[in-house]
């Protein structure tokens, strides 16, 4: 996009493409059973996801 | 009347007490209206949102393109000269555009052909967003059709304000998914066409970008514990063949196509998505749309089950179901009577008895 001011999803697109490794140890544990999932299922891989990408959006 | 005056009469008889009882037979209300599953003025705005960008908007055209030029290649099997074309939902005329090359698949193997817009002689473009409409307005592909008038039209829902028997075919090309009452549309578009005319549509259905729905559903029931939806309903192709008979077409033909579309993220997606005007607008919706945690969850998920080894990008399917059916007319082929066949069909397909040309 030629605007100035990157969107705001774009910005978050940008943080989380950096968890990629953080992002396939949740969807593995995620995927591994599928069939079954419940509230706060692999949560603590959820939040290694979301420190990583929280970090990544506070260096911009 | 009858529930009346046995009323009135069981009022009479009783000692004063006013216990009038009632019975009357059960009616079921004419005009019941369509359930509601889009809503419409979301749509609208989305469109209308969508095309007030015409940059970011052309980019995401593709999809569009692609299946226009599927649509028409259908078109170009009808060897007539078509002088009054509808072209239903046609977003930014994209099959004005489409007609206008000289071949609707460049790839083709076939030899290079007039183009289709050679054998129309008028065009016109119907559809709800004016500036969707209007966005391709002073492109040089308007000159190259003999005529082609736009309208603008409040909903699709509603008779449209042509004349029946007017068309001598109505196109359209992914606008359908968005109509709540579609064996109307459909219904109303019979009833537009000439005798022995033919509809040719393309919409989106069925397990069209299954991928997402099912990644955002597992990322909320893991983080939230419960799931909303975020992607609109879509028909099935089982039904859309129901509907074209429902609606009084004959020689029905329904086929579908996978497109498979990768994309670089599940971000990506749905920023086009949003540029293509075909965001959510289910009446239903989650109205707060999607949190960012559900959003970077679903991402890792459809990474995870939906994405291949090797690839950067992931994977998205569009599932298109193009229908045709043709308007009644006279000296159209029309099956034989119920009950009139003469050969068993069991006995010519095990080989026991050769099937032959007198056989009605």
């Amino acid at each position: 996009m030629s605007t100035a001011r990157a969107r705001p999803i774009e910005k978050f697109a940008r943080a989380v493409a950096q968890c990629s490794s953080q992002g396939a140890a949740y969807g593995k544990c995620i995927a591994a059973d599928f069939n079954n999932v419940k509230k706060d299922k692999c949560i603590d891989d959820f939040l290694k996801l979301k420190e990583c990408y929280m970090a990544a959006l506070k260096k911009k | 009347m009858n529930c009346i005056s046995r009323s009135l009469r069981r009022a009479r008889i009783g000692t004063g007490f006013s216990t009038v009882q009632r019975r009357c037979y059960a009616v079921q209300a004419p005009g019941n209206p369509p359930p509601e599953v889009f809503n419409e003025k979301h749509k609208w705005l989305q469109r209308e949102r969508a095309a007030s960008k015409p940059e970011a908007s052309r980019q995401v055209d593709a999809l569009r393109d692609e299946i226009a030029s599927r649509l028409c290649e259908r078109l170009l099997d009808i060897k007539r000269d078509f002088s009054n074309v509808l072209d239903l939902g046609a977003g930014p005329c994209t099959i004005a555009r489409t007609l206008t090359q000289p071949n609707p698949d460049p790839d083709s193997t076939q030899p290079i052909t007039a183009p289709l817009s050679t054998r129309i002689s008028n065009l016109t473009c119907v559809d709800t967003s004016p500036t969707l409409l209007h966005r391709d307005a002073s492109l040089p592909f308007n000159h190259l059709l003999p005529s082609l008038t736009r309208t603008v039209v409040p909903t699709l829902e509603q008779p449209l304000p042509f004349a029946p028997n007017t068309f001598n075919a109505i196109l359209s090309c992914l606008s359908l998914h968005w109509v709540n009452d579609l064996p109307g549309l459909l219904g109303h578009c019979n009833a537009l066409l000439c005798p022995d005319s033919p509809f040719i549509g393309a919409m989106l259905g069925g397990d069209t970008l299954y991928e997402l729905r099912t990644s955002l559903q597992l990322a909320e029931m893991s983080l939230l514990g419960g799931t909303a939806q975020h992607m609109s309903p879509l028909a099935d192709v089982r039904d859309v063949g129901g509907v074209l008979q429902r609606a009084g077409f004959k020689l029905l033909t329904v086929d579908i196509d996978d497109l498979v579309i990768e994309f670089p993220s599940v971000f990506d997606l749905m920023v086009d998505l949003q540029a293509m005007g075909e965001s959510n607008a289910a009446v239903m919706r989650e109205p707060s749309g999607l949190r960012r945690d559900v959003m970077a969850a679903a991402e890792a998920i459809y990474r995870e089950l939906h994405g291949e080894d090797g690839n950067e990008g992931v994977p998205a399917t569009f599932r298109i179901i193009y229908m045709i059916g043709w308007k009644e007319g006279e000296g159209q082929q029309t099956p034989l009577e119920r009950g009139s066949g003469m050969v068993s069909i069991k006995e010519v397909l095990e080989g026991k008895k050769e099937g032959s040309g007198d056989d009605k």
